[in-house]
């Protein structure tokens, strides 16, 4: 069993156990549908329900840095704006950080996984949630890496690995290595308005020790549907920074040699 | 008396039970045109061969081809998309709508297919247009309106006005291993009459993968 597979089992079977003993989840309540279209709830959403965003905004920043491996900083600091976001020149931003921030998607449900598809598709990309099979032994490193789930009651736990390491954990630009590790507990909370969720991130090569939080997002009422959204509407501003972020590479590379 | 009342008991669930239309779900992938498949079927057209009014060719001749949608990262609308070999979709029907995913995401992008609305009475123009969707018997009629003027129709620079209509008809063949595909651009501003292209979609037992256009820098 390789180590990957091993901490996965291992973090799949303390979500479990975590879920079964502390949360109120009524016993065998079944899975109901949640297909609609879901926007990170802000205040008004959130008010009166008792639940809050964790380290909302910007502030995720600071809980991840926290926990940052001294390279891990250093590189941090070393990175720029503009040229290292990979946002900026419409490539992913990764999993970590686009959902997190301002995260809006379509969450579908079909045979055998959950597709989420988030509004802005350049940055954020679409995420397949498989329900009927295993990680791969040895997947290909992407942007949002391989992710599996299973139901417990109306509760999904999703485990996913195989990144790339071209993305941040968030806008601070905070480096993960192919080693990340992402946990999420995912249920329906105030009356099935929200949905709540639990994000844990692990990555020993990066991090010291993991950290988790929650998000919070609102289901939109019926109707209310998902607009269009291209990253690259300006070719020219895209070709700008682009190329921007091209020579600045350069630059590093050769003050390297 | 009883035997009837029996089988109206057993003969409801059943009815119910049958789907009302085919199942779509599935990765699909476009064929070759040098492929024949069983019973004669193969691509037909190309959006190369649609035919401009006057003034659309001669804005198509001026552009700069440098400057083409697909160079540039960008969505190419899916009168274009679906015509290209090997393009990847997945669709996924859920509730009232159909979503069409696209592998290669920065081109492609993705479509939500209304089943249950007309287009709405005033429409922002979008990229990839507003798309809504009937059955007919086994076959979904998507069509579809309201696109920016920021796509091209073909390689060779051919615009179209905010006037274009899609009407794209989907059907299951071959047992359910092949979908066909069959579009028709209408635009009464640059074409000089409705043009209809066909295309045949494999299914797969596969799953999509990250496609990020520019990737390779």
């Amino acid at each position: 069993m390789s180590n990957t597979l091993g901490r996965t089992l291992v973090a799949l079977l303390v979500l479990g156990m975590a879920w079964s003993a502390g949360q109120a989840q009524p016993a065998g309540q079944a899975h109901t549908d949640w297909t609609g279209y879901y926007a990170l709830a802000n205040n008004r959403d959130l008010a009166g329900t008792g639940f809050h965003q964790d380290a909302p905004g910007e502030r995720l920043n600071d809980l991840i840095v926290a926990h940052l491996q001294p390279w891990a900083k250093a590189r941090m600091e070393a990175t720029d704006g503009v040229a290292d976001d990979t946002g900026q020149v419409c490539l992913p931003d990764g999993i970590f950080r686009y959902p997190s921030m301002a995260g809006r998607f379509l969450w579908l449900e079909e045979r055998g996984r959950i597709v989420m598809v988030f509004d802005n598709v350049n940055t954020a990309g679409v995420r397949r949630i498989f329900l009927d099979r295993p990680h791969p032994k040895n997947p290909i490193p992407s942007w949002n890496g391989d992710s599996v789930g299973r139901w417990e009651g109306d509760t999904l736990l999703v485990d996913t690995i195989g990144f790339n390491d071209k993305s941040w954990l968030f806008g601070g630009m905070e480096p993960h290595t192919e080693e990340a590790h992402l946990l999420e507990r995912m249920r329906r909370v105030a009356d099935g308005s929200l949905l709540e969720i639990n994000i844990t991130v692990e990555d020993r090569e990066a991090l010291t020790s993991a950290y988790t939080y929650n998000r919070y997002y609102k289901k939109q009422p019926d109707g209310v549907e998902m607009a269009e959204d291209v990253c690259n509407e300006d070719p020219e501003t895209w070709k700008a920074y682009r190329d921007a972020a091209l020579k600045k590479e350069l630059d590093r590379a050769r003050q390297v040699k | 008396m009883k035997a009837l009342a029996l089988s109206s008991i057993l003969c409801v669930p059943l009815a119910l039970a049958q789907p009302a239309h085919p199942d779509l779900q599935g990765v699909y992938q476009s064929i070759s045109d040098r492929v024949t498949l069983s019973g004669g079927r193969e691509n037909v057209g190309s959006p190369a061969a649609i035919q401009l009014l006057p003034e659309a060719a001669k804005q198509a001749k001026a552009v700069d081809l440098k400057k083409d949608p697909w160079k540039m990262c960008q969505p190419v609308g899916p009168f274009r998309m679906m015509a290209q070999e090997q393009t990847k979709i997945e669709l996924v029907p859920v509730r009232a709508m159909i979503v069409m995913l696209f592998e290669d995401l920065s081109h492609g992008v993705f479509r939500t297919i209304y089943l249950k609305r007309g287009h709405p009475g005033k429409l922002e123009p979008t990229w990839l247009g507003d798309s809504v969707a009937r059955w007919e018997g086994d076959t979904l009629v998507i069509d579809t309106v309201g696109f920016n003027d920021q796509t091209w129709l073909n390689d060779e620079g051919a615009q179209h006005s905010d006037a274009l209509h899609l009407v794209e008809r989907i059907r299951p063949v071959l047992a359910g291993a092949y979908l066909e595909y069959k579009v028709t651009a209408e635009d009464p501003k640059t074409l000089v009459k409705p043009y209809t292209y066909t295309r045949y979609y494999k299914k797969l037992d596969t799953e999509i993968l990250d496609d990020v256009c520019q990737d390779e820098e």
